[in-house]
Formats: structure tokens, sequence, C-alpha cells
């Protein structure tokens, strides 16, 4: 806990503010007494009603000058430090319970896992890409001089290196426009539009590509107070499929040293769906199965199958 | 046996009107059970019931100016899908998308359109849903005689209409058969817009006029 407290706190504002509070706590059940004592036994019935009209203002009174004393001590308190290591996920920290619900060392356990695990696997590829199987001279020799030179850790990149990618890709296909914003965090969250077909939102990692939800046009990308809704399914069966074609996609380009190779493959691959109600399937020649039109597009050639008739 | 008309609405709805010779010994009825079963073999489920209404307005002839032009025809129609929402329409012209107390701003309007007797005309059906698809299978009654049946695809992930006619036209083959109708119209002149429930009515405002036109065929006739 002692990382939560930094400079900016003033510890006696603190301890004074807690003891605040527990003079606003017994003079609000005060209050309360007196309401359940009733009115004292006097002489006459006004001077019964005055007596406790009075007790009573007092009560509130006290009450109004302890919350007066602490909204006074809590301006001065100050805010703790907000840099956590894992941004709003840090303030799981702060649950007592830490038997029954370890969460935040669970989650700070994983992430360190998979830092170390993206570690060693870009010292293995390299070391692999040494030992090429490939016999042709013409080896990523020749493509690593063209492209930028790879960053070492690829898991902690610039933000900005992330929007200049993301805006190079938006330029390169007309018909597909990338919209970015970062809402929650670091991590970069698309709105894809594909001509009138439909919506994706990929949420990514630095430039990793986590997760993608496929919509349709018509159908709303946003929650009720506006933010981007990046949990609900689709209402259609059709982008659904589509919602796990992409997932599979996303699975299937892979290459840890060269993220922005990987966007751009699988902007690549998604924009083939520009076709989706057009194109008949390419094995069974026909536009529907089981009602579905042709969901599946293939890897390398980008043509439309059926997710049945896929090879 | 009348003749069956067909009207297929699509798109976010898309209706074409064919003309469906019907078997001997037919009726409306029968042939609408026909339907209804071919879509349950397919698989489709029965999701509760639809209407589609309307009725005819014609200006006025207090309101016409003195050259002597013709009366236009105004439709008010109804639908189902769209419970708050009226809709106004001429034949050519522009579609109104109004709420539902714009009956009785036609009660008011009576100075200036006036209902044509006996005009009302509606088609009352179930709705089935298959995958992604809604069919709607009515039958289209003018007062108390049934005069066609009214055949709605939908197909709700598609919102321009030029996209998917294809598709629509093989889920329309798989239970129409050979009664499968032509692109409509409405399809043609707007190729990227994306597809409304004006559109919609417009075309069940045509299928409407068809089989108003049409007369009713004798028993033994068959086209």
């Amino acid at each position: 806990m002692a990382d939560v407290l930094s400079v900016g706190v003033n510890l006696e504002a603190f301890a004074q503010a807690i003891s605040a509070i527990q003079a606003l706590r017994s003079s609000v059940s005060r209050v309360f007494d007196c309401l359940k004592d009733g009115m004292r036994n006097k002489e006459t019935l006004e001077g019964r009603e005055k007596a406790f009209i009075a007790h009573f203002q007092d009560n509130l009174h006290s009450v109004n000058r302890d919350l007066n004393e602490l909204e006074r001590l809590s301006n001065l308190v100050g805010k703790p430090s907000e840099n956590h290591p894992l941004h709003n996920s840090g303030l799981l920290s702060l649950d007592p319970v830490q038997d029954k619900t370890p969460l935040y060392s669970q989650l700070l356990q994983a992430y360190k896992w998979s830092n170390k695990l993206q570690y060693h696997a870009g010292l293995a590829s390299g070391l692999l890409n040494q030992q090429s199987l490939k016999r042709s001279a013409n080896q990523m020799g020749v493509s690593a001089k063209r492209r930028p030179k790879a960053q070492p850790t690829t898991l902690v990149l610039p933000p900005q290196y992330v929007d200049d990618v993301i805006s190079r890709i938006d330029r390169m296909f007309p018909e597909m426009s990338i919209h970015l914003s970062r809402p929650n965090g670091t991590s970069a969250m698309l709105l894809v539009t594909l001509g009138k077909v439909l919506k994706v939102i990929v949420v990514m990692r630095s430039l990793f590509i986590d997760r993608t939800i496929v919509k349709g046009y018509s159908e709303s990308v946003h929650t009720e107070d506006g933010k981007l809704d990046i949990w609900s399914k689709s209402n259609y069966q059709v982008f659904q499929k589509v919602t796990d074609h992409a997932t599979t996609a996303l699975l299937h380009y892979q290459l840890p040293q060269m993220p922005d190779v990987v966007v751009r493959s699988f902007m690549t691959w998604l924009r083939s769906y520009i076709k989706l109600f057009q194109a008949p399937c390419q094995r069974c020649g026909k536009f529907l199965q089981d009602g579905l039109p042709p969901t599946w597009r293939d890897f390398r050639t980008l043509e439309a199958f059926h997710d049945t008739c896929r090879q | 046996m009348p003749c069956l008309e067909g009207a297929g609405v699509v798109g976010s709805s898309l209706p074409c009107v064919s003309q469906m010779p019907v078997a001997e010994g037919k009726s409306v009825q029968q042939t609408v059970e026909l339907l209804t079963r071919k879509l349950e073999m397919l698989g489709a489920e029965k999701q509760g019931t639809f209407c589609v209404d309307c009725e005819t307005y014609h200006t006025a002839a207090s309101t016409l100016g003195s050259q002597g032009q013709a009366g236009k025809l105004m439709y008010v129609m109804h639908n189902s899908e769209y419970p708050l929402s009226c809709f106004a329409l001429f034949e050519n012209g522009p579609c109104l998308t109004a709420d539902s107390n714009f009956d009785v701003l036609m009660v008011k309007l009576k100075g200036f359109f006036q209902s044509a007797k006996a005009s009302k005309i509606e088609t009352r059906g179930t709705r089935y849903q298959y995958c992604d698809f809604l069919v709607k299978v009515g039958t289209v009654t003018m007062g108390p005689s049934a005069r066609g049946i009214s055949v709605e695809v939908e197909y709700g992930p598609c919102v321009v209409a030029s996209d998917c006619w294809s598709l629509l036209l093989e889920f329309l083959q798989s239970f129409l058969g050979s009664h499968t109708p032509g692109a409509p119209a409405v399809f043609g002149n707007r190729h990227d817009a994306v597809y409304g429930s004006a559109d919609t009515m417009v075309q069940y405002m045509e299928l409407f006029n068809k089989i108003r036109k049409q007369q009713q065929v004798p028993v033994a006739g068959i086209r």
C-alpha cells in the first residue's frame, strides 16, 4: 500500500480528516437519537415542542459544522498519485480481502509472464532467422534494409508510432476508413468502416491486435452514454460468423518482429469483405448455404467461400 | 382459380410483383398454406403477425386550378413493422414518413383531400424468421374478398439494395420455386443509396395498385 500514498498526500490532514469523519458520524447518530427519543415531558405542549425543535436544530447545526470541517480537511489531503502501473486495474490493489480475491497479484503476474514470453519469443525468432530454411538468396536481409528498424521491445511502443502506422493504413484503401481513439488508457481502439457493408471494432495492445467485433453498417457501435461498445455482439448471424472468422484471422497473421506488417495484412484481408453480399462461393457457386452468404475469406488468395465449403 | 399475385418485398425490403399461375383446384387460402409449409420445411420459425394497409385520397375538386388539372391520388399507409409511423405518398412523388397522429390530421384536411370510397386495401399474415431473413406471407384483401397474396422478404444485414439482389433471388427461388419475380424498379435508380422504410411502402403501394387494377378473374380462367 505504500506505493499508493506518495508525495502528494498530507498525512496529518489525512489523520485529522479521519477523526472529522468520526465526529460527523456521531453527530448524525445524535440527530437520529433525538428523533427517536421524541419530545421530553414538559408542562405545556408548546414547551415540549419548543424544546424538541431547539434540540433538533442544535444537532443539525453540529452536523453541518462537522461536514464543513470534513470538506476543508479533504481539500488539504490531496490526491494520491495516479501512476499505477496498470492504470485503472491498479485500483484493485485497494481491495482489503486479499486471500479470497487475489486479483491484483494474479493480474501483475499474468502481465509479467506475457511480457517475458514476448521477450523470449523475440530472442528466439532472431536466433532462428539466422538459420533460414529457405534456399533463395533473396532473404530477409533485403527487406530488413527497406523497412524501418524493428523496435526492440515491440510491446511498449510510443502511442505516436501506433497513430502513424494506423493513419498510413487508413490512407491505403479508399473504401475503408479507420478511426482511432483511446478511451481506456493507452490501448488503441479502432473503428473500421468498410463501405456500407460493415463496421469493425478492433481492440489493440500497442501494435498487436487483441480482439475484434464485427457489426452491420446499420447497427449501433456506441453504448447509451456515447462510448464505444466493445462487448456486445451483432444481432445478425452473418456478422457473428464474420466475427469468428476475424478472430481466426488475427491469430493466423502473426509476426512478432514486424507488427505493422501484421496489421496491414489483417486490414487487407478485412477489406475483401466489401463484397460480402455480392460474391458467390468459389467452391459451390451458390450465394446461400444455410441462409448465410460466403463468409470465409481465404488467408492467401482472399477468395470467398462458405464456412462449410472451405478446403 | 384466381391468379396469384406474388409480391416480394425485400431488401430492407424489396417487393417484386409477379404473376403466378395457380394450379388447378387451389384457392388463395390453400396457396398461402402451401407457401408457409414450404417455409417451415426450410427451417423458418413463426414470429407473430403483420399487417400493411392502404387508403386512397384524391384532391378535392375545389382545390383544382382553373386549368382543370387532374386530381392527384394520395395514399396513406400503415405498416405493423413501424407501429408508431404513418406513411403518405403520391404515385410518382415523394413519400412522407410521419407520426401516427397524421391520421387525425387527414380528418382535419377533409376540405383538400377526400377519401375515395371503398378503397381500403390491406394485407395480413404471419411473419417467419429464417437465419437473417424475415419473410412475411399475407393475404391481400379488398373489403371482404381476398384478391391475392403478398410475400415480403427482408434481409436485415444489408442496407444497400443493389448489393444483395442475387442473394435474395436465390433465397426466393428456394421456396417460391419457378415463380420468382424480376428485380423491382426501385433498385435500378438508386444504386448505392441506403434502403429505408419509405422504399418499402412505395413497393407495397405499387403492388396494391396492380392488384386493384386487376379484374376479379372468373373461376375457370387461368392466365
